[in-house]
């Protein structure tokens, strides 16, 4: 993966020495699209699945550093698969979604707090942008093993 | 609308939300069950731009954040790069008002707002046990509960275990556990964490 550090403003290099693996599940290719294009320019490995069952599949093949999936999936919906995996796995989980049940900030009305309660441990609010993208995946890692901040 | 693609389930499915609209108007339903269907409609048309304007302002923002080298001049470039930020601060215009749509929206997901957004909510909301629920009315815990259920759920929230609280409330331990059950099945707590959760947060049940 270093090979591919091609214009990175501001490298971290402690993520040079192994690649950080990232799972991103959502069947919306447009998303996953673009979520491998930001991400992989910043070094991380992405593995993509456009189904739940698929996701788990590869959950279970090899490890992963976090996990970002959608909510809403043709098939085993994402809440569930977050319960899956949180079963498994204390693996980062990062809930996307941009559909919400009503305005408001009351957890159990909202698809994401839902999900925060079968064990995402932050959630995403479709459209996001690549800041707020980068910055969940670098919290949900966690400080840097180099003892660099991963936030910002 | 011509030949629907796998995994295309969602564009037919608003079409299902758009005829439910019509039928609705035509018959001359009263105005909040129109609004509602309005309602309904804005939102699986938010729902689908979702995934596409997630896209573009990702790429966008990364084009930005980069500075696009396009052009032999600097004038070129220089023009090349207000364009992109120019396109960007669209982009970012068009997610606000998606946002803002998406805030509009005082009814939470009702049957037929799971309908337009597709087969795969509606198998979710219905397993929830949501769609049961009337979705206008939050409810306290409290008057939810009988007065027994309330005892129990206060031995729970205390941290007794089954056997202690069934103790304490001098009933059978199976008695205690059932209580227990119904609780959780009228709170809709998923496992004991959750349940406690929702007692600490009263206002989040919903009957």
């Amino acid at each position: 993966m270093a090979a591919l550090r091609l214009h990175d403003p501001q490298p971290t290099p402690w993520l040079a020495k192994a690649a950080v693996r990232i799972l991103v599940i959502d069947d919306d290719a447009s998303v996953t699209a673009a979520i491998q294009a930001i991400l992989s320019r910043r070094q991380y490995e992405v593995v993509v699945a456009s189904r739940a069952h698929a996701g788990i599949h590869a959950f279970r093949a090899a490890p992963f550093d976090a996990v970002l999936i959608d909510l809403f999936m043709p098939g085993m919906n994402g809440l569930d698969t977050i319960a899956r995996i949180r079963s498994k796995s204390e693996v980062p989980i990062i809930a996307m979604s941009g559909f919400r049940l009503r305005n408001s900030l009351d957890p159990a009305q909202d698809f994401l707090g839902l999900a925060r309660l079968r064990g995402a441990t932050m959630s995403l609010r479709k459209p996001f942008s690549s800041l707020q993208l980068v910055a969940a995946i670098e919290h949900s890692l966690g400080p840097a093993p180099s003892g660099e901040g991963a936030l910002q | 609308m011509n030949e629907p693609r796998e995994g295309h389930l969602d564009r037919q499915c608003w079409m299902v939300g758009a005829d439910q609209v019509t039928s609705e108007i035509e018959v001359g339903r009263s105005s909040p069950e129109r609004t509602r269907a309005a309602n309904e409609v804005g939102s699986a048309i938010a729902h689908q731009l979702n995934g596409p304007l997630t896209a573009l302002r990702l790429y966008l923002g990364e084009i930005r954040r980069n500075g696009a080298q396009f052009g032999d001049t600097t004038e070129a470039q220089d023009q090349m790069q207000q364009m992109v930020e120019a396109a960007f601060q669209e982009t970012e215009r068009v997610c606000a008002m998606l946002d803002a749509i998406a805030d509009g929206f005082q009814e939470p997901l009702c049957p037929q707002s799971a309908v337009a957004l597709g087969r795969d909510v509606i198998v979710w909301w219905s397993r929830s046990g949501a769609a049961n629920a009337d979705p206008q009315t939050p409810v306290s815990i409290h008057e939810l509960l009988t007065p027994r259920e309330r005892e129990v759920l206060g031995q729970i929230s205390q941290g007794f275990s089954n056997k202690q609280g069934a103790i304490r409330l001098q009933i059978g331990p199976r008695t205690f556990e059932s209580h227990r059950a119904r609780i959780m099945r009228k709170l809709r707590a998923k496992n004991g964490a959750d349940l406690v959760r929702i007692v600490l947060g009263e206002k989040s049940v919903t009957a």
